[in-house]
């Protein structure tokens, strides 16, 4: 096969994604939130309606905007009514993502009916496209190296998650763990959340914005979700499951490459076959799981 | 070729993958080195194909029954992309995020080019509005405005493979005079339905510049939205409409579900109106290659016979090609 700078950027952006979604989806996961990612996905359309009808313009940048807007209250909503109500956060969940979603369509109907604002249109990036998008390029050594927009941003964003890890590693743990151990010790629990929370919202839409939704909302879940199978311990557990959502990436791209060819089609979605990975990936380490215990 | 698009495997970790996963290459990317043009819509292919016979290789990247809008390319389209020495696409939205993207790029070193900008930024007609502030990207309907297109094509064509021009203006004189027949029968066609039905139903509003051009009133079932799905109210004004003006046919689209359209015609019946379906039209792609409908005459073909024949005018027997020959 062939093997361009594409495809490097292509896994490397997929891996960038799969780190920073892998360390905020590790503590959903423990705290039985992990459709977050895909709520988020749902509850954004409010946010690009109004944000439409502000500005009038759908350029990407807006529509980030009130996405970014809309996720934050979307995260900060569900623990405010799963606190205050005494509900479920499930439930809490999905209260408050079919309501903006009902709410982004009833805006859309009433003000902005003849515009085309599908988030799969205006949003979410794809995956395929990010080494057409290029912010900065360098010659290092002899090769032209460009890099995309995309993993500028998800680089950004991993490490920033990354960095409030290291910092509050403690507090989060303890917060997951064992909330009234965490407010006895003098530090609030709620604040844990609200921050894990903005840290889940701001991910998920940048990353929708740069490579598209099914690999967030799979990168989120999968890889933190097979960890946990694979160790107890929670720093084990966080870089567990963001080497493997890094390595789903490569061989979901490897994958989207080869095996359409074999059955006689023409490529496929390497986003779509990225998620794929994760979940084959889940079901090794669910068999190793059920042999060794 | 451009520099920079194409960094062939040379660092160790590539050398490490390809050792790890040799397998075989798709023979169409191992294709000869002639000229790579890369077009998104099935429309913009059949032009360029048609404009650069003989001495370049067109891609497009839409198939059949596509709905460019949420069109999301693969890594395969990637690499064409990037090997191409000329893309088109149609631009004003029609490609969704792949179109700014498109944009993007076509204000580097690549030789992007968005075709229904370029034609209403070369000629003083203004585009059509979907709202206050959207533009009509279907430019295809209507057969003259695709001259404008096909023009701009053959210049960009002429000016990227200047080896190629001479080529290029012939197959566009040719090109051109076939589409100016087409042009003509769609007129004649169309003009022969009786002015109180000449309504075009359809499930979304791609029919714009074809209502304008012809004078044809469009309606649309839903908004441009695919996400906004036609409310109820929607659909009984629609149908008091369809009641009223005792319009005999509605269409659906090859891209778009019909559900709606479905709707319609129960909620017809209901009210004691005898409404079917005119048939299928094309809207946002054409028919599979190879076949008649694969090419865009042939494709406005279908689309004017039909939406004529249900609507109560007269189509010449065998369509476009058996009138042609008749001339």
């Amino acid at each position: 096969m062939e093997w361009y700078a594409l495809d490097s950027w292509i896994v490397l952006t997929g891996a960038l994604c799969a780190i920073a979604c892998a360390l905020p989806g590790t503590f959903l996961v423990l705290r039985n939130m992990s459709m977050m990612g895909d709520a988020i996905s749902h509850a954004v359309l409010p946010g690009l309606a109004i944000a439409f009808l502000l500005s009038g313009s759908r350029s990407s940048i807006w529509m980030f905007v009130g996405a970014a807007v809309v996720g934050l209250i979307t995260a900060l909503a569900t623990q405010w009514i799963s606190h205050w109500g005494k509900v479920d956060r499930n439930a809490s969940m999905g209260i408050v993502f079919t309501t903006l979603f009902a709410l982004g369509l009833l805006i859309i109907v009433q003000a902005a009916d003849h515009v085309d604002l599908d988030p799969n249109c205006v949003l979410y990036g794809a995956l395929e496209l990010t080494p057409l998008d290029v912010v900065a390029e360098w010659t290092w050594f002899g090769l032209l190296i460009e890099l995309p927009r995309a993993a500028l941003v998800l680089a950004v964003v991993a490490s920033i998650n990354l960095l409030i890890i290291c910092v509050f590693y403690k507090e989060m743990k303890v917060a997951a763990f064992d909330p009234d151990l965490s407010e006895a010790q003098g530090f609030r629990a709620g604040w844990m959340h609200y921050l894990l929370m903005a840290q889940v919202a701001v991910t998920t839409v940048a990353a929708f914005e740069a490579v598209g939704s099914i690999i967030v909302v799979a990168m989120l879940i999968v890889p933190p979700a097979t960890a946990l199978l694979l160790s107890k311990r929670l720093g084990m557990v966080l870089f567990l499951s963001a080497t493997l959502g890094a390595a789903a990436a490569l061989m979901g791209h490897l994958a989207a490459i080869h095996f359409p060819p074999l059955l006689g089609f023409n490529g496929t979605s390497t986003a779509g076959m990225m998620a794929l990975a994760t979940g084959f990936l889940f079901v090794l380490a669910w068999l190793k799981h059920l042999m060794f215990n | 070729m451009k520099i920079g698009f194409l960094n062939y495997a040379t660092s160790k970790t590539h050398s490490l993958l390809l050792v790890t996963i040799a397998l075989l290459s798709p023979a169409w990317l191992t294709a000869s080195a002639e000229s790579r043009i890369v077009a998104t819509t099935s429309m913009l292919a059949d032009a360029a194909r048609q404009l650069s016979e003989d001495f370049a290789h067109v891609n497009g990247l839409m198939a059949e029954g596509v709905d460019p809008h949420l069109y999301r390319p693969t890594r395969n389209d990637l690499v064409l992309l990037q090997r191409a020495d000329i893309i088109f696409y149609n631009g004003m939205h029609l490609e969704g995020r792949m179109g700014d993207t498109l944009n993007r790029l076509s204000r580097r070193s690549k030789s992007v080019h968005a075709i229904a900008e370029a034609v209403f930024a070369a000629s003083d007609r203004e585009p059509l509005l979907e709202d206050e502030n959207e533009l009509d990207p279907h430019i295809w309907m209507e057969v003259n405005l695709w001259r404008e297109a096909v023009v701009r094509m053959a210049e960009i064509l002429a000016d990227e493979f200047p080896q190629h021009a001479e080529v290029v203006r012939n197959n566009h004189a040719r090109y051109d005079a076939e589409l100016l027949l087409l042009e003509t029968y769609a007129r004649e066609v169309l003009t022969t339905i009786p002015q109180a039905t000449r309504v075009l139903v359809t499930a979304h509003d791609a029919f714009g510049y074809l209502g304008e051009a012809y004078a044809i009133e469009v309606r649309g079932i839903q908004g441009i939205s695919t996400e906004s799905e036609a409310g109820l109210r929607d659909i009984v004004q629609l149908i008091d409409f369809i009641v009223e003006r005792d319009i005999p046919a509605i269409f659906v689209e090859t891209s778009v579900a019909d559900k709606n359209v479905r709707a319609l015609i129960e909620g017809a019946r209901a009210r004691g109106h005898q409404l079917i379906i005119g048939g299928e039209l094309f809207s946002d792609a054409m028919g599979p290659r190879g076949h008649w409908t694969g090419t865009y005459i042939g494709m406005i073909d279908h689309n004017v016979s039909t939406i004529a024949s249900a609507l109560g005018g007269t189509v010449p027997e065998g369509g476009f090609r058996q009138w042609r020959k008749n001339r």
